[in-house]
């Protein structure tokens, strides 16, 4: 049997839940050993894609393939698929060693004992609990129960495994250890991960590719720098809450928003006209006068230290907030009057439009 | 404000002692009581506190007490084990497989339903379904099943246990589809990615997450059992003497000192059972 390039492929996979559309017409294909993040907004179609996937739910139209294998109407154990919950679902009643041996100890054909007690040894290693495998899953911490969960799941050596915002239960300082140790396991074992998250920086720092999705369908799917730099439509664009997105039409070499025509130089294909432009490419200026270049004007509101950088919080006409973000690296910051009028610039070439 | 440690020590004493009042009053004395009445010495007429262990010789060495006391842990052995088999399916569905919480809360008070008319009306109409001439007969004849009418089925200890069953199987279904309900599907689904079946998922997991129900299920179902009279004797014909019903009949005698006797008896007892239920899980842990 020759192997497929890729580990599993979705072909126009849709799935309704009365009117609601939770996925509509998904065509995806993912390759081996690759970190793939899935990026979305709470309730547009992320968990459902993931279940849909793992075999919990059933599509209404299309097909699921796995390893090249149709696996549209197989049930989720026979996939060969991994899966992390959100709260990890551990076993409460069993010890971290039966939680993690479970799948071995209580698949069709049970594995011995020996072998049983020596896989949950190693794959304890390599997640890192030693010396907790006698500790009911009661007693141990967040990050533990969730080396538990994955472990649980790999000891059943599937190629795909699929994590439904394995770090959203965690704490800030763990998520971020967490996230350098679920790379790092992934690399190690070769593996594909299919990574669930609702914020754009997990996104792009964990993801090889990053999936965006937008209510059930793919806005865009590629490397973090490419869904970063070049948002493939507005929605993507806002999704990863680094751009400050205008409405408006576009009209010759300017587009026109309600607070005044902002000059751009190149478009992106789309079928909402929109202007973006990314919060550390505007400049403030106390200069209130339109001059040269795109521009709004704009009252200062709020700052907020971020330690590398400072976020300022503009309003424009409307209420529309804008943010600016100032490296601190490319000097001290500002200090600027709330209430007082501010200009705020970039250059044409840094904005995004769609259109 | 930081609050004293003798205030807040003083404010405890002063919260438990409606509850320490109480108990004393109704639970520790009456039993204190019983167990002294039972040394008391019983003549035809009256009962003297001249302490004599002549009540307790007198029932060790009747045959018929032991009888009765063999077919009290016998009958409650027995519904103990029908009211787990009828009623843990019935949880299993309730408590599980209904998805929505409105339905299974409406089924759950649909167990209930019985309790809205009074114990005895519940007991006695078991008479015309199983009487010779009852329900259960005419239909099975009806439709040919049996050519004569099955007596067994009234006045028996059969009747005495479909009767109590039937009576006390919410008290069994209650608890278990309550722990059932808590259990989070995700942990189901978990098992089910792992490549357990169906029966596997039951046994090492659904059953073990399940067991404090079963437990505090099967403590409400014995007390009740082991203390019973009146389901006994309207439905065996006073055929089936239970401990209850010698207490009844010796207190309706006025021979108080017998059955104290039996109430020490019956409260050893039901101690030994539900010590031995709580040793299977630690109900505190677990709810």
């Amino acid at each position: 049997m020759t192997a497929a390039a890729h580990i599993f492929r979705l072909d126009s996979v849709s799935k309704r839940y009365g009117e609601t559309v939770a996925l509509d017409n998904i065509n995806l294909s993912v390759d081996r050993n690759e970190y793939v993040s899935l990026l979305g907004p709470s309730g547009f179609g992320k968990t459902v894609l993931l279940r849909t996937i793992a075999g919990f739910e059933a599509p209404d139209e299309g097909r699921i393939e796995v390893n090249g294998v149709d696996v549209s109407s197989l049930p989720a154990h026979k996939r060969g698929i991994g899966f992390v919950f959100q709260n990890f679902a551990l076993f409460p009643h069993l010890t971290v060693a039966d939680n993690i041996g479970f799948g071995l100890a209580n698949r069709d054909v049970p594995a011995g004992k020996d072998e049983i007690a020596t896989r949950v040894n190693d794959i304890i290693k390599l997640v890192g609990l030693e010396g907790l495998a006698a500790r009911g899953v009661g007693q141990i911490s967040g990050g533990q129960k969730q080396r538990v969960a994955l472990a649980r799941t790999l000891i059943t050596e599937p190629k795909l495994i699929l994590l439904d915002e394995p770090l959203g239960a965690l704490d800030a300082n763990l998520r971020g250890r967490m996230r350098n140790e679920l790379r790092a396991i992934r690399e190690r074992l070769g593996v594909t991960f299919l990574h669930v998250t609702g914020s754009e920086t997990e996104a792009l720092a964990m993801g090889d590719r990053i999936i965006v999705l937008d209510h059930g369908h793919i806005a865009q799917f590629d490397i973090p720098d490419t869904v970063y730099s070049a948002p493939a439509t507005p929605n993507v664009a806002k999704f990863l809450n680094r751009y400050n997105v205008f409405d408006g039409s576009v009209s010759g070499t300017s587009f026109k928003t309600e607070y005044g025509d902002l000059a751009f130089t190149q478009k992106t294909k789309s079928d909402r006209p929109a202007y973006a432009v990314r919060y550390d490419r505007v400049a403030v200026d106390a200069d209130e006068s339109a001059g040269k270049g795109p521009s709004v004007p704009a009252s200062f509101v709020a700052s907020e230290y971020l330690g590398s950088s400072i976020m300022y919080f503009f309003e424009a006409m409307g209420g529309k907030v804008i943010e600016v973000e100032h490296h601190l690296s490319n000097g001290a910051p500002k200090t600027f009057d709330t209430e007082k009028s501010y200009r705020l610039r970039w250059k044409p070439e840094d904005a995004i439009v769609f259109g | 404000m930081a609050v004293p440690a003798k205030t807040s020590s003083s404010t405890a004493w002063l919260l438990i002692a409606p509850g320490v009042l109480w108990m004393t009053l109704f639970l520790v004395i009456p039993i204190a009581m019983i167990v002294y009445v039972s040394f008391w010495t019983q003549t035809t007429f009256k009962i003297e506190p001249t302490l004599t262990l002549a009540s307790w010789q007198q029932f060790f060495g009747s045959d018929t007490y032991l009888t009765s006391l063999w077919t009290t842990v016998r009958i409650w052995l027995i519904v103990l084990a029908a009211t787990l088999v009828i009623g843990y399916p019935t949880a299993l569905y309730v408590g599980l497989f209904v998805k929505s919480k409105t339905l299974s809360t409406i089924l759950l008070v649909v167990c209930v339903i019985p309790f809205w008319t009074s114990f005895l009306i519940r007991v006695l109409a078991w008479r015309p379904m199983l009487g010779k001439e009852g329900a259960i007969n005419i239909v099975l004849q009806y439709f040919g099943i049996v050519d004569h009418p099955i007596e067994a089925l009234l006045f028996t200890e059969l009747s005495v246990i479909i009767g109590m069953t039937q009576i006390y199987c919410v008290f069994m279904v209650g608890p278990i589809a309550f722990m059932l309900g808590r259990i989070d599907p995700n942990i189901i689904e978990a098992s089910r990615d792992l490549g357990a079946g169906f029966w596997r998922i039951f046994r090492k997991i659904i059953f073990p997450l399940s067991l404090p129900g079963v437990v505090v299920g099967a403590i409400f179902v014995s007390v009740m059992v082991l203390g019973e009279f009146a389901t006994a004797s309207a439905l065996s014909g006073r055929k089936v003497n239970l401990l209850g019903n010698i207490i009844v009949t010796q207190v309706g005698s006025l021979k108080w000192a017998l059955a104290s006797v039996v109430g020490v008896i019956l409260t050893i007892i039901m101690g030994i059972v539900v010590s031995l239920f709580l040793r299977v899980v630690d109900l505190r842990r677990e709810l």
